[in-house]
């Protein structure tokens, strides 16, 4: 177990600059994800904490020990990648006491922590053979027994549940969670797809193009986005958003059509100020006749739920059902939102204004 | 239409791309091999328009009664097995320097692969040149030092002129090795690099571990072709010495060409071409066979 301090960290290739100052706290035993579009820069961080980047500016500290010149092999780290990078040449057993072996470790140890290892992750049966022979699942696990017959301080995973079938994926991500949960180490984990960050995290980092948006625990970030991006990013499906002019006395929000939306309470200063309004699809509710009126355009059920693409005063919203509906294309809705869910953002700066409290009552 | 469709099939078109490398390949490869061992069984001076057939003669000849077949052997064999451990690893070190970041190394990689497209005659005559122990290079740079007293005869030594031969070889060989390695270190996976870094790796075991065991198909292919062009190793040595100075650098290849074409006898000569044929066979397909397997067993 270790922290990991991440102060004002930079990265430029060249000129160009991909990290823009970074500052992230990491503690013992927390579970970290790193979360962000393609070119956010979260793999170069996590590659800079691992030593395989340089770090242009800045420092990262493993343990309060600052590792900037350290070699990888020096930061008592262990990866597990994307493509899981198994020696092709070797076994299973050989790939995991690889490390061991250079570390010059004696072969009774080495054999007692590839079994132990090799128990938890279930790889008993495998141990002989070469990863060509082994599924995707397979090799993902064996990386990470690879990872923990090191007992490192810090696990870093870079991406490593995208080379595998949905399915697979889902249960791959518990049983990560379950062995962070079971070793305790502190893991910073990089990925693109926001449900791995929710699931899996105790807190997450948000990257876009190489700046953090907002750091926090997976409902702090769903529940109280800083700014229209992460309240975008995150959420599945995602946030709706309607841009307007927020008019006086509370009577709602002006959209392109010329028509005004109410969405409820907010300071009376906002009034003339240039926004967007958001609101998560669950938070639009189905009213008994008495809300907002719009029109059904696309209903896809998937059983447990059902997504509703509506349309309110032209502005195109989802809404997701939990209960059974009939409804069908080109049907009249009456819908509420939900008290209290709804979000302001500057329309110019993306920032957030305030937690409204949007009420459906017309 | 009708020929529209024959066209379209494609059987007939593999034929058609085919057909005129094979009949090349037939009319210059095939044919001649099998002359050659239909050849070897007849006493013929290359213009009587009878042949006369002598059964296995020529073979009882060349391993009983010609001593130069010995020598050309006993070359040959030296020749190969240099030039399997040599050229290779002059090929891969200077793949690996030229893998590396460094200012320059495109024009590098074009510098070291000329030789290779130099036609052998030419690189033998620049060699000769080079050997000259009066005018040449290696001379003038040794007597520069002041070490006149140790210029040897490079070529008309008896006892050092097939290694200087092989000098000349080796300068023109590198190159091809080189490239073929610079082309399987494309394919050197990165992120295994820089697990086997994380591993706690050195550059020497990164290169152990990761680096030679992704080349190993490079490697089979670069080992194969170098004692297949040595085997059969001629132009080079036929351009520098002639086999000479006292059949000290004659091989196989030269030795079977002076026999059908100086000394015009015809029979011995394919003779000759057949035992080297039979070398190179028992050599390569057992390699072939053994690296196949170990890449099956490795899948």
């Amino acid at each position: 177990m270790a922290s990991v301090t991440i102060s004002n960290v930079r990265k430029n290739y060249g000129a160009v600059p991909v990290i823009h100052g970074v500052d992230i706290d990491i503690h013992h035993g927390e579970f970290v994800v790193l979360v962000g579009p393609s070119g956010c820069g979260k793999s170069t961080l996590l590659r800079m904490i691992a030593g395989l980047e340089n770090i242009s500016d800045g420092t990262i500290a493993i343990d309060d020990k600052v590792v900037n010149h350290l070699e990888p092999k020096d930061r008592d780290i262990a990866m597990v990648f994307q493509n899981y990078a198994l020696y092709p040449q070797m076994t299973v057993a050989q790939n995991m006491s690889f490390a061991l072996e250079l570390a010059k470790v004696d072969k009774a140890t080495i054999r007692q922590k590839v079994d132990a290892a090799a128990a938890i992750l279930g790889l008993e049966p495998l141990l002989d053979r070469k990863p060509a022979q082994l599924s995707g699942g397979q090799r993902q696990r064996v990386a990470m027994g690879r990872a923990i017959v090191r007992n490192p301080k810090v696990f870093l995973f870079d991406e490593p549940l995208s080379n595998l079938d949905a399915k697979l994926r889902v249960a791959m991500r518990a049983e990560i969670k379950s062995l962070h949960q079971r070793l305790g180490t502190t893991i910073v984990y990089v990925t693109h797809d926001q449900i791995e960050a929710m699931t899996m995290a105790d807190r997450i980092v948000v990257l876009n193009a190489g700046r953090v948006e907002q750091i926090g625990t997976p409902l702090e970030l769903y529940d109280r986005p800083v700014n229209r991006f992460v309240a975008g990013f995150i959420g599945s499906p995602a946030m709706n958003f309607v841009a307007g002019t927020l008019q006086a006395g509370q009577a709602g929000l002006k959209v392109a059509s010329g028509a005004v939306i109410p969405i409820g309470p907010y300071p009376a200063e906002f009034a003339g100020r240039q926004v967007e309004f958001g609101i998560r699809p669950e938070h639009i509710q189905v009213a008994d006749g008495n809300g907002l009126e719009a029109r059904v355009e696309v209903v896809e059920p998937t059983g447990s739920e059902t997504h509703v693409v509506i349309d309110m005063a032209g502005e195109k919203l989802v809404a997701l059902i939990r209960h059974r509906i009939s409804i069908t294309a080109g049907d009249a809705m009456s819908v509420v939102f939900e008290e209290g869910q709804g979000h302001l953002f500057d329309a110019d700066s993306g920032q957030r204004l305030t937690h409204t409290s949007a009420t459906a009552a017309m | 239409m009708a020929e529209r469709a024959i066209l379209s099939n494609t059987r007939v078109q593999a034929a058609l791309l085919l057909g005129p490398a094979l009949v090349v390949y037939v009319v210059f490869a095939v044919f001649p091999m099998l002359d050659v061992i239909w050849l070897s069984f007849f006493k013929w001076n290359g213009l009587d328009p009878v042949k006369a057939y002598v059964g296995t003669a020529n073979y009882v000849d060349v391993f009983t009664k010609d001593p130069v077949f010995w020598v050309a052997f006993r070359n040959t064999v030296i020749w190969t097995a240099l030039s399997v451990a040599i050229p290779p690893m002059i090929g891969l070190a200077l793949a690996l320097g030229l893998n590396q970041p460094i200012f320059g190394r495109n024009s590098l990689r074009a510098i070291y692969y000329l030789p290779v497209i130099i036609a052998s005659i030419a690189v033998a005559t620049m060699w000769r040149w080079m050997y000259d122990p009066f005018f040449g290079l290696f001379g003038q740079i040794l007597t520069s030092l002041g070490l006149q007293a140790w210029v040897p005869d490079w070529l008309g030594n008896r006892d050092i002129a097939l290694y200087s031969a092989f000098g000349a070889y080796v300068w023109q060989s590198v190159g091809f090795s080189m490239v073929l390695f610079l082309a399987g270190l494309q394919g050197v996976n990165k992120s295994l690099v820089e697990a086997a870094r994380i591993d706690g790796a050195g550059r020497w075991a990164v290169f152990r571990y990761v680096t030679l065991p992704a080349l190993r198909t490079t490697l089979t292919i670069v080992l194969v072709l170098a004692i297949i062009s040595s085997l059969k190793a001629f132009d080079i040595v036929y351009g520098l010495t002639g086999g000479g100075p006292a059949q000290s650098t004659q091989m196989l290849a030269l030795w079977a060409f002076t026999q059908s074409m100086q000394i015009f006898d015809f029979g011995r000569g394919s003779a000759i071409s057949v035992v080297l044929l039979a070398v190179t066979l028992a050599v390569v397909i057992p390699y072939m066979r053994w690296s196949q397997k170990r890449e099956e067993t490795a899948e």
